[in-house]
């Protein structure tokens, strides 16, 4: 029977064996969970046939609660939604090819949590404010660089010119945040990955990997960064598993 | 696990907590998204995955051009006909839009964890 792999976790530590915990949690469909364990390393699986294996929401929720549960306790790489092998024999196989890489990979999330934050705002109207912000108006600005005679075709320009420049200060407002945040996370020494502007609200989705007994400093720093910026919504999440920050290609 | 893991949340812009499940569903739906080939709408299937990737390259060189003309780097002639040629094939684009019954929302596609296309 295919076995289906949540997570790969360090097996010794000060905590018990994964197994007592194991023994209170369900995986997918509440199937059983079995720790695979090779040296100093587990993973955490559970028997899955394919045709029960669907993947939708239930399912991925189960999937990530127990991940997340199992967080609370030990240092462990999630390992992608669906991640299956034939046996628990390939599985074991597997740690054994990959060890040294596992083993490595845990030691850099030991200790630390995932945070999510998104800066969402209403673009338009952001967009609307820091236009009227500029001293010199983009509108009145651009006017006389094309001339006063604008045929259709010119005022055509001009009107996309405009669009451009009011998209160019929203980017250049976006880095001016992205600045703000970076500095608080360097104080916080913290490991961060981000995305501009993935759609309509949201200018900034940024990850970031801090000890474990900072939560209370990034909770600040956002309401920081809230007081600063009252026409932006920051939305903090966490603590996570080190979804964003597992890189490992097992072979 | 998803309430409890929402740390802060505020601000004055009026986004609630289902606005961004909104999002989060149309994450995990995707189905505007999603390429729809089947015998019946093969061709408006491939015209939304050609249309987007033409919408793509017209936007790219909208964005080149309007660099240059910031850049102040073309003269009233060059504007003109940048302009001719923008604006006809913005137009074009209109029509086959319009002929294919799609709006602009559908040729945005959604990337998932990269963001929307455009």
């Amino acid at each position: 029977m295919d076995k289906l792999i949540y997570c790969l976790l360090l097996a010794k530590s000060n905590h018990a064996k994964p197994e007592t915990t194991l023994n209170s949690l369900k995986g997918v469909k509440e199937a059983g969970l079995v720790a695979v364990e090779y040296h100093n390393i587990s993973a955490i699986i559970s028997d899955v046939t394919e045709k029960q294996f669907i993947a939708n929401k239930q399912h991925a929720v189960e999937f990530a609660l127990v991940i997340d549960q199992l967080a609370q306790n030990y240092t462990l790489l999630p390992m992608r939604f669906g991640s299956m092998m034939d046996s628990a024999d390939s599985v074991m196989e597997m740690l054994e090819r990959n060890e040294v890489e596992i083993e490595d990979s845990l030691k850099k999330v030991k200790n630390k949590w995932e945070y999510g934050l998104k800066v969402l705002c209403d673009r338009e109207k952001l967009k609307e404010e820091l236009t009227a912000k500029k001293d010199n108006d983009t509108l009145n600005f651009v006017k006389p660089e094309i001339g006063s005679n604008n045929s259709v075709y010119k005022a055509y320009v001009l009107k996309k010119l405009n669009e451009h420049r009011a998209e160019e200060q929203i980017l250049s407002f976006v880095d001016s945040i992205l600045v703000e945040i970076k500095i608080y996370l360097q104080e916080l020494k913290a490991v961060d990955k981000y995305k501009k502007m993935t759609n309509e609200t949201t200018i900034i989705d940024a990850v970031f990997l801090l000890d474990k007994k900072k939560k209370k400093e990034v909770i600040n720093m956002v309401k920081d960064l809230q007081q600063k910026h009252l026409q932006l919504n920051f939305l903090l999440t966490g603590p996570w598993p080190p979804y964003n920050f597992v890189e490992l290609n097992l072979k | 696990m998803s309430n409890n893991k929402i740390l802060c949340n505020t601000g004055t812009v009026d986004l609630s907590i289902q606005d961004i499940s909104k999002e989060v569903d149309k994450l995990i739906n995707s189905e505007e998204s999603k390429l729809k080939l089947t015998p019946e709408n093969a061709d408006s299937g491939l015209a939304k995955l050609v249309l987007t990737l033409v919408e793509l390259i017209r936007k790219l060189v909208e964005k080149q051009a309007m660099r240059r003309v910031d850049g102040g780097s073309l003269s009233d002639d060059e504007i003109e006909r940048l302009g001719e040629t923008l604006m006809k094939l913005e137009m074009k684009m209109e029509e086959l839009k319009k002929y294919f019954n799609l709006t602009d929302r559908d040729l945005n596609i959604n990337l998932g964890p990269l963001g929307d296309l455009m």
